[in-house]
């Protein structure tokens, strides 16, 4: 058996395990706020009004364009409110949100079955059941899933991510030991869906029990479940794609360029639940953990409830809390709990608020190189970051950074890089796109100087040929009045000849 | 699994750690000599460095407590010798500090090893008594009195050539080896003292094996190179056992700041080192090379760095 392990990375276990991590069913909120932003497509329309009676499942809300996604009720009830509110970014930016307020009733709106079995189905039907459901990766990334489907058309193997590799988050392990058969179900149809042969489902090792449950009910051939080490980053697509297969895929490809879709095994569950079960995406299971609450859990919660609903039956104590949404490496923290549940909230933090450590200076020790999963040199690129030498970072191979962090947990000095080699990334892209502008304008300008030149030149060289033209015309005209002078001269000489 | 330091002074707190059983055999061989230096020199090394960032308006507690200075104190006192006056010490740490660190912008920013800069200037400013090493055990009272001048006739009767120099010279006079007593087993002791603190070192992972291990083949090759031409060299074990080797390969060359920091570059920055310290000691004109050595590295470190960087992912 292959050893599936990988350069780089840590091993951070779980600082607040649970024995057996149950999903606790959270009943549906008396008021669902549903922010609209999404993160590929921009922001989604209303397309109800304060005041309309909505059913549960019902669209509320889509864009069209490249990456058209829907939003639908998570509740039945009256919408109460479309305005702004603060949506989980660590700026404490607001986006648009659809309030409803609950009828208390929960009624379903009826939605067309799909009367077939999926493998009768073509696979675009299947694509289109999956948009129409309003699924995007319930990893973290919160891609719309059709649309990378889309792109993966004639894959050769679908990976599932299930390796949930960021500490703390629980939610993909209770999601396998509770819905096992659904998730097996799911591969299938996306395979049906991309037309991949093969299937590899990677768990990470610690979860045997999440391992137990889908190999009980996995009577596929083609799907392959697969344990790999517990170490961070092993769920980073690509780092995954090349455990598994052994495939580098470099920065600026894609995994669809290579046969290869990677879909994380909670989209799994919501494309079974979209194309067998008919249901759109209304709920998802939220892990609250952290060192403020006195009973980690998953809870399987309605979109549009509130974080405090949930995080309060945990037990939180009465101290001050710092709330991250996300896992404890790649999570955003968020200034506080007024925040409605997404599809992509795989897990609240509740953390004891504590000071950060000061930062102190690099003294290029090196432990940064050791764990990089992409062998960058962190310690070097944090030197022209900081001094914002965009052409040394680039040399040193910025753009391939994946903001896993592995670096900044293991710096001992402190320092964020992280967050450093982000905001020269940015930096990069301003500068170049400045560095595009002026180079327009400046190619425009170099035209204008030399239209300019031209014009003069060509003038002068008109000029020259009229010039020249005119002199020859007058020397033509002379030999002309040359040649009249002789023929008057040569009649006058006649004519004093005749006298 | 990867270490994890919580702070960089826990880093530099295991480095001071791993000396203390080089210096025990230091103190077994030749007295109380270098408890005096170490002293006297982080004192004065904590003073310059507080006094410094007083200057240049920084922080002074935070830079105090990483314990960067305190071990280039400890680094450039163990390198010089024992008996040494106690100006020696003082003006050593402060250029070290200062020139070495301070004026470069403090730590993590020097491209020299602070406290080899500092052992280098002092060499080549008073070879005298940097190359006047303690020949026997010195009681507490007698380092006292030698270091701070208090009886003048006590250098010479506590003193001794420094074993290299002294094999050079008697070699030049046409010796053989044989002939020769070395009287290295208290070097080697020193020399065993530091590999091992630096075994320790490697495995809490403070650092990497590359550098100790290309500085030390690069020792081996180079002295069993050199044994090959004619005359009497000093064979390779010796190269290994005397002197600064063990300190210059786990401590010196080691420093994170001024060292190469990819695998690739690491390995033949160590070399590399290796290679110049037997030159130096067996053609130049110095009794041991490592301070050169590693000063002379430290100049190609960015060069080294830059040209090998390891594969990226994907590319």
């Amino acid at each position: 058996m292959a050893s599936y392990a990988f350069k780089g990375g840590v091993h951070i276990p779980n600082p607040y395990p649970i024995k057996k991590p149950e999903v606790k069913q959270v009943a549906p909120p008396e008021q669902a706020a549903l922010f609209l932003q999404q993160r590929a497509g921009g922001e989604q329309k209303p397309c109800v009004k304060v005041g309309d009676k909505v059913l549960t499942g019902q669209v509320i809300a889509k864009t069209s364009g490249k990456y058209p996604s829907y939003t639908h009720a998570s509740i039945s009830g009256v919408v109460l409110a479309i305005e702004k509110r603060p949506i989980p970014h660590p700026s404490g930016i607001d986006g648009v949100c659809i309030v409803i307020d609950s009828d208390g009733k929960d009624k379903w709106i009826e939605i067309e079955k799909c009367d077939q079995d999926f493998l009768r189905c073509a696979p675009s039907k299947v694509i289109q059941r999956i948009r129409e459901a309003g699924i995007v990766g319930m990893g973290g990334a919160g891609f719309p899933t059709h649309a990378k489907i889309s792109n993966a058309q004639g894959a050769q193997t679908l990976i599932v991510n299930a390796t949930e590799c960021e500490p703390g988050i629980m939610c993909d392990d209770a999601l396998m030991q509770h819905y096992p058969r659904e998730i097996i179900r799911g591969v299938e149809v996306l395979m049906h869906g991309c037309g991949a042969k093969k299937a590899i489902i990677a768990i990470e090792d610690d979860k045997q029990e999440a391992f137990n449950s889908l190999l009980m009910y996995n009577f596929n051939a083609h799907i392959e479940i697969v344990q790999i080490p517990t170490k961070y980053t092993s769920g980073a697509e690509k780092i995954l794609i090349k455990t598994l297969l052994d495939i580098e895929i470099p920065s600026g490809e894609f995994a669809s360029d290579y046969g290869v879709l990677c879909q994380n095994v909670g989209t799994v569950k919501a494309i079974y639940d979209a194309v067998i079960d008919n249901k759109p995406l209304i709920s998802r299971i939220v892990t609250v953990t952290g060192s403020a609450v006195k009973e980690p859990r998953n809870y399987e919660a309605r979109l549009g409830t509130s974080f405090a609903s949930v995080v309060a039956q945990s037990k939180p104590n009465n101290k001050v809390h710092q709330i991250r949404m996300g896992g404890m490496m790649m999570g955003v923290d968020v200034p506080n709990i007024e925040h409605s549940i997404g599809k992509i909230t795989n897990c609240i933090f509740v953390n004891n608020a504590t000071l950060k450590p000061s930062v102190q200076s690099c003294i290029r020790c090196g432990q940064c190189n050791e764990v990089c999963p992409v062998g960058l040199l962190p310690q070097q690129l944090f030197w022209y970051a900081k001094s914002e030498n965009m052409d040394r970072a680039m040399d040193y191979n910025l753009r391939d950074c994946i903001e896993c962090r592995c670096c900044d947990i293991v710096c001992p000095s402190h320092i964020p890089l992280a967050q450093y080699f982000s905001f020269a990334k940015a930096l990069h892209c301003k500068q170049t796109k400045e560095q595009q502008k002026a180079d327009v304008a400046r190619e425009r300008f170099e035209f204008k100087e030399f239209r300019v030149e031209r014009n003069k030149a060509e003038r002068s060289e008109m000029m020259a040929r009229k010039k020249e033209e005119l002199k020859k015309k007058m020397a033509e005209d002379k030999t002309q009045k040359d040649k009249i002078a002789q023929a008057v001269a040569r009649v006058k000489n006649k004519g004093a000849l005749k006298k | 699994m990867t270490a994890v330091f919580s702070s960089t002074s826990q880093m530099m707190r295991q480095v001071i750690y791993a000396l203390v059983l080089g210096i025990s055999a230091a103190y077994a061989f030749f007295g109380w000599g270098i408890i005096v230096q170490i002293f006297l020199a982080v004192v004065v090394a904590i003073a310059v460095e507080a006094t410094f960032l007083k200057i240049r308006k920084h922080p002074i507690k935070p830079a105090i407590a990483d314990g960067s200075a305190i071990l280039t104190a400890i680094l450039l006192a163990i390198s010089i010798p024992s008996i040494a006056p106690w100006w020696i010490v003082v003006v050593g740490v402060s250029f070290a500090i200062i020139f070495g660190k301070q004026l470069y912008g403090g730590l993590g920013n020097n491209p020299f090893n602070p406290a080899m800069l500092g052992y280098a200037f002092l060499l080549i400013s008073y070879p005298l008594p940097m190359t006047t090493w303690a020949s026997e055990f010195v009681n507490f009272s007698q380092a006292f009195d030698v270091i701070f001048n208090l009886n003048s006739n006590m250098v010479d009767a506590l003193s001794g050539a420094t074993r290299l120099d002294d094999v050079k010279i008697q070699l030049s006079l046409g010796k053989m080896m044989s002939e020769l007593n070395l009287h290295s087993s208290a070097q080697a002791w020193i020399n065993a003292g530091f590999l091992l603190g630096g075994l320790y070192l490697l495995a809490r992972r403070v650092i990497f094996w590359h550098i100790p291990a290309a500085f030390l083949s690069g020792i081996i090759v180079t002295a069993f190179l050199v044994s090959l031409g004619d005359g009497e060299y000093l064979p390779v074990q010796n190269h290994l056992m005397l002197g600064a080797t063990m300190l210059g390969a786990f401590f010196i060359a080691t420093d994170p700041v001024s060292a190469s920091t990819t695998p690739k570059g690491r390995l033949i920055y160590g070399f590399l080192i290796g290679v110049l310290i037997v030159i130096i000691r067996t053609f130049g004109g110095y009794p041991d090379g490592v301070a050169f050595a590693v000063l002379l590295m430290n100049i190609v470190v960015p060069l080294i760095d830059y040209y090998t960087q390891p594969k990226v992912f994907g590319k």
